[in-house]
């Protein structure tokens, strides 16, 4: 500790700036790393709170997946002898008509049992009137609301409210408010109950439940009533506890936390490097400080713990900044993950304020300092190996000795065998993965020598550029390899995955629009909502001929999409006409042959799943599927894998006649309709809004609408790829800053020579400058030789285990020609400070310097 | 060819250093002076000031007729790069260029053609005897060579005037009086006004005039004895 005051510290406030720019990958890395968790607990949290809320004493809640299940279901759960209560729940995301608010939780519950579970609390003086819940029941637009929301729209007993229904845009009446505790808070307060009854009506649920909420009567175990429940109904229904069912939340986000966890991976990674690099040249320009420590009895032990304290130290400080800016960013965070989920997962949760996890902070103070303390392992080794009689002699310790060169490229040439050999042995997901890392560290240990084969190569194109600034910058680079290593080694890194993430974006866009051209050809979309994805509302199948009669149709598909538990994983079912849907378009398989899955599918004799549902799931042609329905389980064998993009997590494609006879349920999500040729879009859906808009909500979408949308989301889901990518160009640009820093403290003396030979200002400004695009040009090419590679797997992780895309290998050519210019432009920025520097220093004392 | 009019050169620290007072000097062109005096005493600070190295509190400095005093940093260097050639204790040589390319560099520096700039390299290190190391680096020279290809970079545009740094406090005896020799040679041959600052007594008495300084001022201004070192 008395080193650390002592030796430490004196070092550390002269080299402040250089200290702060080291600790800024831990910073980045931890802060990314807490930001996006910390949104996506909260949003979680939040969803947590809102069933909890809802619950209210609820022991078990029985559901069916999506589909909802039929009205009898409640008959039979309450004839169970061990419940003691039990009350039918409806819930419904509903866009309100009023200013700001947004979405609002319609809770559909039946008034007369449903008080044996909750309470509503309501204000004094209201009470009477949801009391006799007849009148609530005699008036179907009757609607209870929280105070909070009551206070911001300020509502009163009387007040109406505008809502969109399945019955268009209808204005309901608030009967009741309920004071703010318990229900009232969840979903932020944005929470309306309204008669269950009502709610099928005006949601289009036709004679349908959510859910079933129930209590035990005292004595019972809950455990054995699960049971009890679960084997009357059979596997189709889920008999869970509330808290049980933010789980589904958790396996739904899991891919967004899987980002984020390799997003802050890699910055921690980039970070790693800089911490690395730093303590290398610590130890370096303290050769002689360690060499008189050692002389004067400090031992090897004591000098390693000196490096070692110091890392733990900068793990602290960047661990604990990084901290605050975590928790920055997930407040900024937190309403694009809310739309995210929202509109990629179907799922409905506002959060207002982030909720942080003591044991998630703790871990991420820990990962930084743990990343510090790594990263510091090998220069405090090196510190400590310092021989005290070299150390106190004037030399350069900035070359590599061949023998480190040579044990450096032997180890790497040994684990860039065993990546390959991993890619040609690939028999699991793990080898993928250790294939992609060994290739990585090879890399990395490969960089020096890489780096200064590519530095040699491009001496003489700088010296032709500028005889004397070119050819100082180039040998600075060549005399402190490890210097320059670093610096390229943290912008190859970053740029590798630019590239490979450009790489998967380019190829994923491709896909899509392709499967977009194909599978999504009607020329019109009746929708519930403006968003595909929320299935909140439902047709009825009777408005399928409706539509047909509106002159310029010529054909209509309905088609039901909802998500159903198969094999444990909550799946998305696209349930459809095959046989129309064939005639129209032929989604390209990827196993099957097309006219016989196509026949046996549209017979409901079998199913067709996406390619991404295979991969992720490893099903393949001819597997059966055991899907549990209301009616007993399906066993349907799968006939052809086809390239659909309905689910990230892969989707099943049935027919709607087994559908409709398995779940009882005939209604409906979407309309796909095709036009006669020669009609107009904007007259057929102006037609259709005409005669169907004003009983119904409903939307018509054109078919480069939905297109638009579609792209919106990919888009929005590659946001999260656009901030690695911001993420990686930082951390590279601060290295670069480090390395000049450095570079110039090592330097002074020699600039300070050339400018008492002589040298103009400007002359050394170039020099310096010269020096960083040499670094960023190395960084580049080094950077996208590795981005080549680690798109391909790239390719292979998202294909095999997060989103299940066959992608095609294509090198983004545009990404890699784009980066020039921006890299050579943020390598010659980050110049500009340190340049600055170095020209403004006393002459005098520069040349003195030692 | 240098003239000092009340110069004084003030450090302000953590605590105000004196570091020359007043001091008037006013030296010939084609003279060999040396500057001695103890540690301290203002040598270096005196030689960085008409170097144009650093600049003078108060006072002015005019070498050749031109008054450094004021002038922009580019103009300083300008006249820097023209009028002065330096020589240091620890040579400076740049250490990844070999000999003729640490002389080219001040040429390189003001633009010179490629050919122009090889032909002075070569004539200079003929002329300080290392002809036949012109491709070694620093590394491979000894002392006494290093600083004889530190003399040919500073003697590159012949310039008029030669300040050099205790340029014998870094070599042994032999090799010192080598350099020495080499330095005279050169001011003989050029005609050049030569500044030495020395602590060595040989150096300094083998020099046309004396000049000792004791803590900042001129308490001596003599002519050597005209030892050879």
């Amino acid at each position: 500790m008395i080193l650390l005051k002592l030796i430490s510290w004196p070092y550390i406030r002269k080299h402040l700036l250089r200290w702060m720019l080291t600790i800024a990958g831990i910073v980045l890395g931890v802060a990314v790393f807490l930001g996006m968790h910390t949104a996506n607990q909260s949003v979680l949290y939040a969803f947590r709170q809102t069933v909890d809320r809802i619950a209210g004493s609820t022991q078990l809640q029985v559901s069916a997946s999506e589909t909802g299940f039929d009205e009898s279901v409640l008959e039979r759960v309450q004839s169970v002898p061990e419940v003691r209560a039990a009350a039918p729940v409806i819930e419904a995301s509903v866009n309100t008509g009023l200013k700001g608010q947004g979405n609002i939780l319609i809770l559909g519950v039946d008034m007369t049992g449903d008080r044996n579970l909750r309470d509503y609390e309501l204000e004094s003086g209201e009470a009477g009137i949801v009391d006799d819940p007849l009148v609530f029941l005699a008036q179907p637009d009757s609607i209870i609301v929280t105070d909070t929301f009551a206070r911001q729209n300020q509502l009163g007993i009387g007040s109406k409210v505008p809502m969109s229904t399945m019955e268009g845009e209808k204005l309901f009446t608030v009967r009741g408010i309920m004071k703010s505790s318990g229900l009232s808070s969840a979903f932020g307060g944005n929470l309306a109950i309204m008669d269950i009854y009502a709610t099928q009506k005006v949601f289009g649920r036709g004679r349908r439940f959510d859910r079933i909420d129930l209590t035990v009567k005292d004595g019972a175990r809950v455990e054995d009533v699960k049971k009890k429940i679960e084997g009357m109904l059979g596997p189709s229904f889920q008999v869970e506890s509330p808290s049980a069912r933010g789980g589904q939340f958790e396996s739904i986000s899991h891919v967004y936390a899987l980002t984020a966890n390799i997003t802050s991976a890699f910055a921690l990674f980039i970070g790693m490097f800089l911490i690395y690099n730093t303590f290398q040249i610590s130890v370096t320009q303290r050769r002689s400080e360690i060499g008189i420590l050692r002389a004067l009895g400090a031992t090897r032990g004591q000098i390693r713990t000196l490096f070692m304290g110091e890392s733990v130290l900068a793990g602290l400080i960047g661990s604990t900044l990084g901290v605050l800016l975590g928790i920055g960013i997930a407040r900024l965070m937190l309403g694009y993950i809310g739309s995210l989920l929202g509109e990629v997962f179907g799922i409905a949760e506002k959060a207002k304020e982030i909720s942080t996890n003591p044991a998630l902070i703790l871990f991420a103070i820990v990962l930084g300092v743990i990343t510090s303390v790594v990263a510091a392992f090998i220069p405090a080794r090196n510190a400590a190996r310092v021989d005290p009689v070299q150390a106190l002699q004037k030399g350069k310790y900035q070359q590599m000795s061949a023998g480190e060169n040579r044990v450096r490229r032997i180890t790497a040439f040994v684990i860039a065998i065993l990546g390959v050999a991993c890619l040609v042995f690939r028999q699991s997901h793990g080898l993928v993965y250790a294939g992609d890392a060994l290739t990585l560290l090879a890399a990395l240990l490969l960089t020096p020598t890489v780096a200064q084969l590519v530095v040699q190569a491009l001496r003489p194109l700088l010296r032709w550029v500028r005889p004397v600034e070119g050819t100082l910058a180039a040998d600075s680079l060549l005399q402190a390899p490890r210097r320059t290593s670093g610096a390229v080694a943290a912008l190859m890194l970053s740029l590798a995955l630019v590239v490979a993430l450009g790489g998967m974006t380019r190829a994923s866009y491709g896909s899509i629009l392709n499967w977009l051209s194909v599978a999504l050809n009607p020329d019109l979309f009746i929708s519930t909502s403006e968003s595909l994805t929320t299935r909140g509302f439902r047709f009825p199948e009777s408005m399928g001929p409706q539509l047909s009669g509106v002159s310029g149709v010529a054909d209509v598909q309905g088609v039901r999409i909802a998500r159903i538990q198969v094999r444990g994983m909550q799946t998305i079912f696209v349930a459809a006409d095959i046989a129309a849907l064939s005639r129209r378009a032929t989604l390209p398989p990827t196993a099957g042959n097309t006219a016989e899955m196509y026949r046996l599918a549209s017979q409901g004799k079998a199913v067709l799943i996406s390619d991404n549902y295979a991969l992720l799931r490893g099903v393949k042609l001819g597997d059966v599927l055991d899907i549990a329905s209301p009616r007993g389980v399906l066993h349907l064998p799968v006939a052809g894998v086809v390239v659909d993009y309905s689910d990230q997590q892969g989707s099943i494609l049935l027919d709607r006649s087994v559908y409709k006879r398995y779940w009882d349920d005939s209604t409906v999500n979407l309309f796909r309709v095709f036009l006669t040729p020669g009609a107009s879009e904007t007259d057929v859906k102006r037609r259709i809004l005409e005669a169907l808009g004003n009983q119904r909500r409903l939307f018509v979408l054109t078919n480069r609408e939905v297109r638009q949308y579609i792209m919106r989301l990919t888009d929005q889901w590659f946001g999260i790829t656009y901030v690695q990518i911001a993420v990686a160009v930082l951390v590279a640009v601060l290295g670069i800053v480090n390395t000049l820093t450095v570079s110039i403290t090592d330097r002074r003396r020699e600039l300070g020579v050339l400018q008492a030979v002589g040298g103009l200002r400007n002359q050394i400004r170039r020099t310096i400058w010269l020096e960083a695009l040499t670094i960023g040009l190395v960084g580049l090419i080094l950077g996208l030789a590795l981005g080549a590679l680690q798109l391909y797997f790239g390719l292979r992780i998202t294909g095999e285990d997060l989103a299940g895309l066959r992608l095609n290998y294509e090198y983004p050519y545009e990404i890699s020609l784009m980066l020039l210019p921006v890299i050579l432009l943020a390598a010659f920025l980050s110049a500009i400070g340190p340049a600055e520097s170095a020209v403004h220093g006393s002459l005098v004392e520069a040349l003195e310097y030692e | 060819m240098i003239d000092l009019a009340k110069v004084s050169k003030v450090f302000n620290g953590k605590r105000q250093v004196t570091a020359l007072e007043n001091v008037e000097l006013s030296i010939g062109r084609g003279e060999m002076v040396s500057i001695v005096g103890p540690s301290g005493s203002g040598k270096s600070t005196l030689l960085n000031l008409i170097g144009g190295l650093d600049t003078p509190t108060s006072g002015k400095i005019t070498i050749d007729g031109s008054l450094l005093s004021g002038l922009p940093d580019d103009d300083l260097t300008r006249m820097r790069r023209d009028k002065i050639g330096f020589i240091f204790q620890f040579f400076n040589l740049l250490p990844t260029l070999n000999c003729i390319e640490n002389v080219s560099i001040p040429l390189h520096l003001r633009g010179w053609p490629k050919k122009k700039i090889d032909e002075r390299a070569r004539e200079l290190l003929n002329l300080v005897g290392l002809g036949g190391r012109m491709d070694h680096l620093p590394d491979e020279l000894s002392g006494g060579e290093r600083q004889r290809c530190a003399i040919a970079r500073a003697l590159s545009v012949y310039p008029p005037v030669l300040l050099a740094d205790e340029p014998t406090g870094n070599l042994d005896t032999h090799t010192g009086a080598d350099i020495l020799k080499l330095i005279r040679d050169v001011h003989a041959r050029l005609g050049a006004t030569v500044l030495i600052v020395t602590h060595d007594r040989n150096v300094a008495e083998s020099c046309g005039r004396v000049i000792t300084l004791r803590d900042g001022r001129v308490v001596e201004d003599r002519a050597g004895l005209g030892l050879t070192a």
